[in-house]
């Protein structure tokens, strides 16, 4: 009786400890996304070559509830994953512009490195700059790279953390088309 | 001459020990000692140089300035980031069997400890040859 529930106690430890070593770390949910809350406004300066399309502020409540929206958050040094994705991002950008607005948000970086990034990946799409980082905070942002995906009604559909390939941008694009 | 060098050696070293920098009042770095820097594995949001932390104490002095209390500020990053940013678990839900935990252990061990050393009855025979030593004469 008394070895029986010994037994029982190190099965019920050694299963808590199992579990605990399946759950990734880096796994941690968006509560945005969770909760599809409304995209958190922000009103950012749009880095110099984009100044002649966009002027020369970005107000991302005057692009909702047109389209669906694809928020970037990268740095210069972020690397690898940001210098993986970026011709990811501008390649999709470019064959989808017309159902779909792609915005980047530079994150805690120089401004010349960052024009250095955009230069060296013929980036098209507006990038506005946070030296600051303070819009990750309001998104929650843990680490760049990570994409925020907004839906039609502008609400936060989901974040994806780390680079991100063109199946991922096509099935959240798709979810967000519907 | 002597004592004042003796004092300043003594004090100089507690002067250079390293306390918050000047910029921001010690309340902000309380407040984000209970807070996860949100980009590093295991510094609150106080200890940590990253970018990310800094923006954080940055925001916690702003909203301090503001007249917003803890309770507000915490809440402000739980909306952000869930309660995934607090150090301490809320008590309540799931997370209260962290806060209750170890203080139904420390019942059980005291309880099982409270067993074991409960004064108990001398066995019968033990007693008797203990009797019979005392009435035996002393050699």
């Amino acid at each position: 009786m008394r070895g029986g529930l010994w037994l029982l106690l190190i099965l019920a430890l050694g299963g808590l400890f199992w579990w605990g070593m399946q759950r990734d770390p880096r796994e941690l949910p968006s509560v945005l996304a969770q909760e599809r809350r409304p995209a958190p406004d922000f009103a950012l300066p749009l880095l110099p070559p984009y100044r002649a399309a966009w002027g020369e502020t970005f107000r991302l409540a005057d692009h909702l509830g047109k389209k669906p929206v694809v928020i970037n958050f990268w740095a210069s040094w972020c690397y690898p994953a940001c210098y993986e994705e970026a011709p990811v991002l501008e390649a999709f950008w470019r064959r989808h512009r017309d159902q779909v607005l792609f915005v980047g948000v530079n994150f805690q970086d120089k401004e010349l490195e960052a024009l250095r990034f955009i230069a060296q990946f013929g980036l098209t799409f507006p990038q506005v700059y946070d030296p600051r980082g303070r819009v990750g905070v309001d998104y929650g942002v843990r680490g760049v790279p990570e994409t925020f995906f907004i839906d039609r009604e502008g609400r936060v559909l989901a974040r994806h953390a780390g680079a991100v390939d063109e199946a991922t941008l096509a099935r959240y694009l798709e979810e967000a088309l519907r | 001459m002597r004592w004042v060098l003796l004092l300043m050696a003594l004090l100089l070293p507690a002067l250079a020990q390293e306390g918050p920098p000047p910029d921001l009042p010690p309340e902000v770095f309380r407040i984000a000692r209970e807070l996860r820097c949100p980009v590093c594995q295991g510094e609150s949001a106080a200890e940590s140089n990253s970018g990310v932390a800094a923006e954080m104490r940055r925001i916690i002095a702003e909203m301090l300035r503001e007249g917003k209390t803890e309770e507000e500020i915490k809440a402000f990053f739980v909306e952000r980031y869930g309660e995934w940013i607090l150090y301490a678990p809320p008590r309540r839900g799931v997370t209260l069997w962290v806060w209750v935990l170890p203080l139904l252990g420390l019942l059980l061990l005291g309880l099982g400890l409270f067993a074991y050393f409960r004064p108990r009855p001398l066995p019968k025979e033990l007693l008797e040859e203990a009797e019979r030593r005392l009435k035996e004469p002393p050699r």
